[in-house]
């Protein structure tokens, strides 16, 4: 037993050498010894490790790319940012550690990952006024009453939802339909998937189309019962709100029970990993897709793409979610760049301020372009569809509103 | 020199604190969690993690009641803390109650589901009681998503923030006291309990049931009474979490909510207050520790920096794996082999 003891004793005793250690390294890491402005810091927390790891990581890598090359190009107006992140594995709680820790370091901004996350700490981001930006674009977001400091640079999954709905009326009746379609809303089943469910509603009653939707069980292998569900229903078209594994599940289905309906999918199902995992069954498949991935190329990819060749990497290979990453952090720091520039003291109340001057900022056609007001958070409402051909994500339309 | 603790009379036997060492060690704690938030008065970070072990003790304590002490095994931990935060988050957002009256109104709440769920236990043990804790978990995880209208389901619950006589108190600083206070009640009351009678039965019952029914021990009442004390204090947990953040989401109670404060007893210590207070802070802190340790070390070996995450997560099941083969029987244990070390040395056997 005492053996034992000691053989812990050991242990511990190591571990904590190892951290005295660590802890000494820690001025060494941070070489800002050359930089004569004071550098920026903004914190930001990813999953990793996490569920949504699968996604989560290569838009922390885009983040991250953005700040690295940012900071090789002379920084924003000569200042370094500093970025302080780590991994949450979407985990609440950690979430608000890393939150508190980075926020009494003094981080100026602060960019989320999820929905779990986003919610959690929307209170108390409006309470420290800190400006706030993820990957979740609930529209729950956008009350400005609640969510003040609260940024969508991605369109909400209602816009997205209602421009599948927009762009199925128009082909149905580009195919020669006097009538309405019957279109069907497929979702997670959890409040990320319901979220956008109440506004499709609306706007297909308004249009006099037929509609349903029903949600995905969870943890299901197939989904051959929910689109029994869809074929009894008779839908012409069906949209996705998922993310991508259980979409190509349900894509593989439809295919081999032969269900002859259009998929649509949003944006967090109609990527790489889609394709990748749904094979041939993806072929034709349409995704409303915020930001233009790399397979279909547009000049703001350019900065991305060889900051990436030059490591030995490439856009492409990297995917959409990087280009999310890398423009989400590009329209915070444009926020930093207006706030040096009007010559006011970077904190959260003068960037949220500056980031609701931005209008009409021009992403390079990744998004449509991005617009701030002092009351409304709304990056955008309107996006361009593409098409899965070849396995490959092309552009089919022009940006569509959902106003 | 002293061989070991022996009492020479009941009374001494039945004391709450039995030695001397015990007593000054008591008093140190005290006051070192008195001077804690002075000293840490502009740090919020370590006041945040202060107020998450506060809360995850209080939790533990509430999950060791049911299974360390009564041998109940519970999978629902996260759907009973769900229950309380949702029903004190209800209770002042929607109908403006003050927000201690809504703590106390959500903890009888949780009693109240909690005896529910408990109902199987009289005929349900081990795994299979396991299984109908967990479904407990995902039913109530499923009406709090499902239920919007009165949970709010896909927008989180906002919950005002709470007030003191014109104070607000969920600031960092000013909840590490209601926390902690908390925790201090807590504490007391639980260790008292296993002085009485019930807290005896609850024993009886875990070493033995077909004994304690024997011997008189009402199983059904007090299986059903151990999960609504316990459900009481989870309950309180939830509550503490809703009025701290000030906002209610779902995703704060999965199943990994449950494993997790399930791992934190089984590490600290079943059947023991001690258990819950070091398993919580362990649990809690030992991410976090890992967390910074990875950013000091990041850029040390720049190799390794995209694995650091990777690294973390497994050091984090590595330390329980190791934790646990040296001392199957928790913090607790290794806490009382460091005292009769010391206590017996030099001619400990």
């Amino acid at each position: 037993m005492l053996h034992k003891t000691k053989v812990l004793f050991l242990v511990l005793l190591t571990v904590s050498l190892m951290l005295a250690a660590c802890g000494g390294t820690e001025p060494a890491a941070t070489s800002s010894a050359e930089q004569p402005k004071k550098p920026i810091k903004v914190g930001a927390i990813f999953d990793l490790t996490g569920a949504t790891a699968d996604v989560g990581t290569p838009y922390s890598e885009g983040i991250k790319g953005y700040v690295e090359w940012l900071n090789a190009n002379g920084g924003v107006e000569g200042h370094r940012i500093e970025l302080i992140s780590a991994d949450y594995a979407y985990k609440v709680d950690v979430a608000e550690q890393l939150y508190s820790q980075y926020v009494s370091e003094g981080v100026v901004a602060f960019m989320g990952w999820g929905t779990g996350d986003t919610e959690a700490l929307r209170t108390k981001i409006a309470e420290d006024k800190i400006p706030f930006m993820s990957a979740s674009y609930s529209a729950g977001l956008l009350d400005i009453q609640v969510a003040p400091y609260n940024f969508l640079i991605g369109t909400s999954y209602s816009d997205q939802a209602i421009i599948a709905l927009r762009w199925a009326l128009e082909d149905w009746a580009a195919k020669g339909n006097s009538d309405k379609p019957q279109i069907a809303l497929i979702h997670h089943d959890s409040p990320f998937g319901t979220s956008p469910v109440a506004d499709a509603k609306a706007f297909a009653e308004a249009n006099g189309v037929t509609f349903t939707s029903l949600a995905m069980p969870r943890g299901a292998t197939d989904y051959v019962a929910e689109l029994a569900q869809m074929a009894r229903f008779g839908a012409d078209y069906v949209v996705v709100h998922t993310v991508s594994s259980p979409a190509a599940v349900l894509l593989k289905d439809a295919r081999s029970q032969g269900f002859a309906a259009q998929f649509i999918l949003l944006n967090w199902c109609a990527d790489e990993i889609f394709i990748n995992l749904a094979g041939d069954a993806a072929e034709g498949v349409i995704g409303t897709i915020p930001f233009t991935p790399p397979t279909s190329p547009v000049p703001g990819h350019k900065n991305a793409d060889e900051f990436l060749k030059s490591k030995g990497s490439s856009l492409e290979a990297k995917g959409l979610h990087y280009t999310q990453g890398w423009w989400t952090m590009a329209v915070m720091t444009e926020g930093i760049r207006r706030t040096i520039q009007e010559g006011k003291e970077v904190n959260g109340m003068n960037l949220r301020a500056a980031l609701e001057t931005i209008s009409n900022f021009d992403t390079g056609g990744v998004t449509s372009p991005i617009t701030f007001t002092p009351t409304s958070h709304r990056g955008n409402s309107s996006l361009r569809l593409f098409k899965v051909e070849n396995g490959k994500w092309v552009s089919l339309t022009d940006f569509i509103s959902a106003k | 020199m002293i061989s070991g603790i022996f009492h020479s009379s009941y009374e001494k036997d039945m004391a709450l604190r039995r030695t001397h060492a015990q007593k000054i060690r008591l008093v140190i704690l005290f006051l070192f969690l008195l001077a804690f938030p002075f000293i840490f008065r502009e740090n919020r970070y370590y006041l945040t993690l202060a107020n998450q072990v506060g809360i995850a003790i209080i939790g533990a304590i509430g999950l060791n009641i049911l299974v360390g002490y009564t041998g109940q095994i519970s999978l629902g931990q996260g759907g009973f803390m769900a229950v309380g935060a949702y029903t004190a988050g209800i209770l002042t957002a929607r109908l403006g109650m003050p927000w201690w009256a809504s703590t106390i109104a959500a903890c009888f709440a949780t009693a109240l589901v909690g005896v529910l769920f408990g109902i199987p236990s009289l005929r349900l043990k081990g795994l299979y009681l396991a299984i109908a804790t967990l479904s407990a978990q995902v039913i109530i995880l499923w009406i709090v998503t499902n239920w919007g209208a009165v949970t709010g389901g896909v927008e989180a619950l906002v919950v005002p923030n709470p007030t003191l006589f014109g104070v607000r108190l969920n600031s960092d600083f000013n909840f590490y006291w209601v926390t902690w206070l908390l925790v201090l009640l807590v504490t007391i009351a639980t260790v008292n309990l296993f002085r009485t009678h019930y807290g005896r039965a609850f024993i009886a019952i875990r070493d033995q049931d077909i004994a304690a029914s024997v011997m008189g021990v009402d199983l059904f009442k007090y299986k059903l009474l151990a999960f609504a004390i316990s459900s009481f204090l989870v309950g309180l947990a939830g509550a503490l979490t809703a009025h701290y953040r000030s906002i209610v989401t779902w995703e704060r109670f999965t199943v990994d909510v449950s494993v997790l404060y399930l791992a934190m007893i089984i590490i600290g210590g079943l059947g023991s207050v001690t258990g819950s207070f070091l398993g919580a802070t362990f649990m809690t802190l030992l991410p976090a520790l890992l967390t910074n340790l990875g950013r000091a070390a990041r850029g040390t070996f720049p190799a390794i920096d995209s694995l650091l995450p990777f690294i973390q997560q497994g050091t984090f099941g590595l330390v329980i794996i190791l934790f646990l083969i040296f001392e199957p029987e928790g913090l607790n244990k290794i806490w009382r082999n460091i005292k009769d070390y010391f206590r017996l040395w030099p001619f400990s056997y």
